[in-house]
């Protein structure tokens, strides 16, 4: 499903060259729930987009569902982004439309039939637990809530991977349990999960593969 | 997906509040000032067809040829290129005519010892000739007749007219084309704005899938949308000011130009106002899209 042959990844700053990822090989089967941790600065997010095509490799070769992300043409990558979903740290909900609309807007974008949205959003809010809210704006719920529509807004279209930058970076204990949950259920549901996070102790928590970067580098692949 | 694009639209131009307002001010202003003068234009063409179709070129001759002569000369005459018809007046014909025009003066014309009126062809330009060009061309060869005596043309204050027609819509074109510009700018400077205000939109659209066709649409259509409104109000004002003003100057301009009425822009150039407008729009909102990913 996923296969990283290796990957670098390199910016530059002026003249400055950062390594973010460094010869980074690696596979993901379908079904996984893998764990992706590491300092802040391992290359998690680097390595993140890179599986979404936000950003291309500075060397070596990426394939996501078939795709060689390297030769992928511009019509391409909008196919491949259908067939994943993505959190982040930052909820990164639209301010002024309404949870349902916020997850209804993805739908829309891709032309779903407007009989069908309403029931896919509503499955997708239940999913994450969060129907009730869904005439609320995001300034009125709490960060848990902001997360949980976010997850609902990535896996409304049932994308068959689902990729979480730091979700529970900004909550609390209890909440971090609720989002965690939520992936598990969709995980559970039969979609991929790559969860990466760089508080350890939830990879330990999870008892998944778990995959560690140190300064660009995969230094273990365990689980 | 149409109604969710038009949607988008309709919320961008509210996104842009008083810079979309402002575009579609100059929008507006830009193709009043535009219509106007096409309207002043093509009444002032209709003017100039109906004039054309008057104008007459006078060959005076310099003696009077028996019947037998003047049927062969008409004929010849007619013969020429540019010519569509030809009338010859004796000098008994010219001196009635002058007695009619003259009226209740007419006995002034009995104190005269002869006719000193010469025999003349009244010639009629085919349609090709009744331009300025034309008609110094036809001139030019009927002077060269044996016959001839001299030549007048009528047709130079059509021809002056025709000259204020070419300067109005050449004026109105320039008019129109600097506030089409500053219509342009605002529309872009608008659209701008609104890609700014919908930057959260598209990272989640490209993030979602999204085509880059669906993503910069709602910012094509929300720019033809402010060049439609834009259009609508100025076809509006046009209107409104034309219904107002036509019926007063209608007198003044039948005595003056021979026009029975002002008319309206017809379909075609309405059609061609609105288009502008959306075109206008548009073209702001195409030039502002996002720019791709890597």
């Amino acid at each position: 499903m996923i296969e990283l042959h290796r990957v670098s990844k390199v910016y530059s700053v002026g003249p400055v060259k950062v390594p973010a990822l460094s010869d980074v090989s690696l596979r993901i089967n379908k079904g996984e729930f893998v764990v992706l941790t590491g300092a802040s600065g391992a290359g998690k997010t680097t390595l993140l987009r890179l599986l979404y095509r936000d950003d291309l490799p500075s060397d070596g070769d990426i394939e996501v569902f078939g795709y060689e992300l390297g030769r992928l043409k511009h019509r391409d990558v909008a196919a491949l982004r259908r067939s994943i979903g993505v959190v982040f740290q930052d909820a990164k909900l639209l301010p002024v439309r309404t949870v349902y609309e916020n997850v209804a807007f993805v739908l829309r974008v891709l032309g779903t039939p407007k009989r069908e949205i309403t029931q896919r959003v509503f499955d997708a809010l239940r999913v994450v637990g969060l129907s009730s809210r869904a005439q609320a704006y995001p300034a009125q719920l709490s960060q848990g809530e902001a997360q949980r529509a976010s997850l609902a807004r990535a896996i409304v279209r049932k994308p068959p991977l689902l990729l979480a930058d730091e979700p529970t970076g900004n909550l609390d204990e209890a909440m971090e349990d609720e989002i965690l949950g939520v992936l598990r259920d969709i995980w559970a549901g039969g979609t991929t999960v790559v969860l990466a996070t760089h508080q350890a102790y939830l990879a330990r928590a999870l008892r998944r593969r778990t995959l560690t970067l140190q300064s660009g580098r995969l230094v273990k692949d365990e689980g | 997906m149409l109604g969710f694009l038009i949607g988008e639209a309709v919320r961008d131009l509210r996104r842009a509040g008083r810079v979309a307002v402002s575009a579609i001010v100059l929008i507006t202003l830009s193709l009043a000032a535009l219509g106007g003068f096409w309207l002043l234009s093509v009444n002032l063409e209709r003017a100039v067809a109906r004039w054309r179709e008057r104008v007459r070129i006078i060959v005076y001759l310099k003696r009077e040829p028996a019947a037998a002569e003047a049927k062969a000369l008409v004929e010849r005459v007619q013969a020429v290129p540019g010519v569509a018809g030809v009338l010859y007046i004796g000098k008994a014909e010219a001196l009635a005519s002058l007695k009619q025009l003259l009226g209740k003066d007419a006995s002034v014309v009995a104190q005269l010892p002869t006719n000193p009126l010469p025999a003349s062809l009244e010639v009629t330009p085919a349609a090709a000739a009744a331009t300025p060009e034309g008609a110094g061309a036809l001139l030019e060869r009927l002077s060269t007749l044996p016959e001839a005596d001299e030549v007048a043309g009528s047709g130079d204050w059509v021809e002056r007219l025709s000259q204020w027609q070419r300067l109005l819509t050449t004026i109105g074109l320039g008019i129109g084309v600097v506030l089409a510009a500053a219509a342009f700018l605002t529309v872009t400077t608008a659209t701008t704005l609104i890609l700014h205000a919908r930057r959260a939109e598209t990272e989640i659209m490209r993030l979602v899938g999204a085509t880059e066709t669906t993503i910069w649409l709602p910012l094509l259509l929300q720019g033809t949308m402010q060049g439609l409104i834009g259009a609508v109000l100025a076809l509006a004002a046009l209107v409104a000011t034309h219904s107002v003003v036509a019926p007063r100057l209608e007198p003044l301009v039948n005595l003056t130009l021979g026009l029975p009425d002002l008319a309206f822009l017809p379909p075609v150039s309405v059609l061609a106002l609105v288009l502008t407008g959306a075109l206008l729009g548009g073209m702001g909102g195409w030039l502002v899209r996002p720019g791709r990913e890597p």
